[in-house]
């Protein structure tokens, strides 16, 4: 591998820029930093969507069997069961087993529109300038454990919330006021703000020391 | 004697030293809480029927009568009742989720939990908000001709990909203004 030449060796413009981002100049050099990951977070935004888009079909079906799995910690008997919708890959029907045939499906939902998120999360860990792929590609393996954990929280509560405010006088005879207050709340939160922030809280945890001008940890 | 000027490298600004300070790990950390706390509060705030009967949506009927206007400054024929946006070809109704207030929060909870001077944030929060409703202006009007012209790609291009782009856009705004207009620090000395 060639070594890197020297400023001046790449020519007057080289030079200026080398001089105008030496650590005499920290604002050049933040200011640099910070395009550079705008590029690099556009560059990765369609790579991340395709994978996201190929994985989605497989990702959906996990959601829906790992959802199912918790509700049924809260049940007894185990009467929810979460299907995938036969013609759509994004589609998905909640069902009570312990309702009559005819009303079992009690709701249809989208269940892709629980993770887009995922795309967001994947560009804005891998555009970080300056920071190690294996230290990146770490920050982001984490980062997806905590967002997967919140979409299988996030289709939990959304079926509780299904439960508690929209089946009408069954949802009023097995949920109290404050029940039906708490999961609506919940809901909304999750669903609204801390799905759409969470890829940024995520990223801010692994990175904020570079925009506090705080020094990077030591990684391996 | 001149100085030889030092060749840009690829690190960020700040990263100097190899380990991080239990003060930088604080600072961290109230970031962290500061900003879901913020952000959970203003959501909880928005919540309340008072606030979203007299607040948020008489916003979003202002975000439905400037994008009225833009899609008739594109030739489309459109009428505007409440929160809803009409064609003789597609309507939508604008409401929480479309209306960028979810962006604005997000901004505004992350400008106010960062350490900046309250002038730079109060430019910040200035800024951030006139642009991320210019974004979300393109959004609206972007998504009422998708349903016009190419109403397949309507459901996806609703949720998945302009909820994205806006939040992306909001991010990536919050990014700059903390490493350009809120004074990012120093970079630390290497130990």
């Amino acid at each position: 591998m060639s070594r890197p030449r020297p400023a001046e060796a790449r020519g007057p413009r080289g030079a200026r820029r080398a001089a105008a981002a030496t650590p005499a100049n920290p604002a050049k050099l933040r200011a640099g930093w910070a395009t550079r990951f705008l590029r690099n977070v556009l560059l990765w935004l369609l790579p991340a969507w395709a994978v996201w888009a190929l994985v989605t079909p497989l990702y959906n079906g996990f959601l829906l069997g790992a959802a199912q799995g918790l509700l049924h910690l809260t049940e007894r008997p185990d009467v929810t069961a979460l299907y995938r919708h036969p013609a759509s890959l994004h589609d998905a029907y909640i069902a009570r087993l312990d309702f009559p045939p005819a009303r079992r499906l009690v709701k249809p939902f989208r269940v892709t529109d629980a993770h887009f998120h995922l795309v967001l999360a994947a560009a804005l860990f891998l555009a970080v300038p300056g920071v190690p792929w294996r230290e990146r590609l770490r920050s982001l393996g984490w980062a997806l454990l905590a967002i997967v954990a919140f979409d299988v929280l996030l289709i939990f509560l959304q079926v509780k919330t299904v439960y508690a405010t929209a089946l009408g006088p069954w949802s009023q005879a097995h949920y109290g006021p404050f029940a039906r207050n708490a999961y609506g709340l919940a809901w909304h939160l999750f669903d609204l703000p801390f799905k759409l922030a969470l890829p940024f809280a995520l990223w801010a945890g692994f990175n904020l020391r570079l925009l506090l001008g705080e020094p990077a940890p030591e990684h391996g | 004697m001149a100085r030889r000027p030092v060749p840009p490298t690829d690190r960020p600004p700040t990263e100097a030293a190899p380990r991080q300070s239990p003060p930088a790990r604080r600072r961290e950390i109230t970031f962290l809480v500061l900003f879901v706390v913020l952000l959970g509060a203003g959501f909880a705030l928005i919540s309340l029927n008072w606030v979203n009967d007299h607040a948020i949506e008489p916003f979003t009927a202002g975000v439905a009568r400037a994008s009225a206007v833009a899609l008739r400054l594109l030739g489309q024929d459109v009428e505007m009742r409440g929160t809803i946006l009409r064609s003789s070809h597609f309507a939508v109704n604008i409401r929480n989720g479309c209306n960028g207030v979810e962006a604005m929060l997000i901004f505004l909870a992350a400008v106010l939990a960062f350490p900046a001077p309250w002038r730079a944030r109060a430019a910040g929060l200035a800024l951030g908000v006139v642009a991320i409703q210019a974004v979300n202006l393109v959004r609206v009007v972007a998504l009422f001709l998708t349903g016009v012209y190419l109403p397949r790609f309507f459901d996806a291009s609703h949720t998945v990909i302009w909820q994205t782009l806006v939040i992306l856009f909001a991010v990536l705004l919050w990014i700059f203004w903390a490493n350009r207009l809120a004074g990012g620090r120093e970079p630390a000395a290497a130990g």
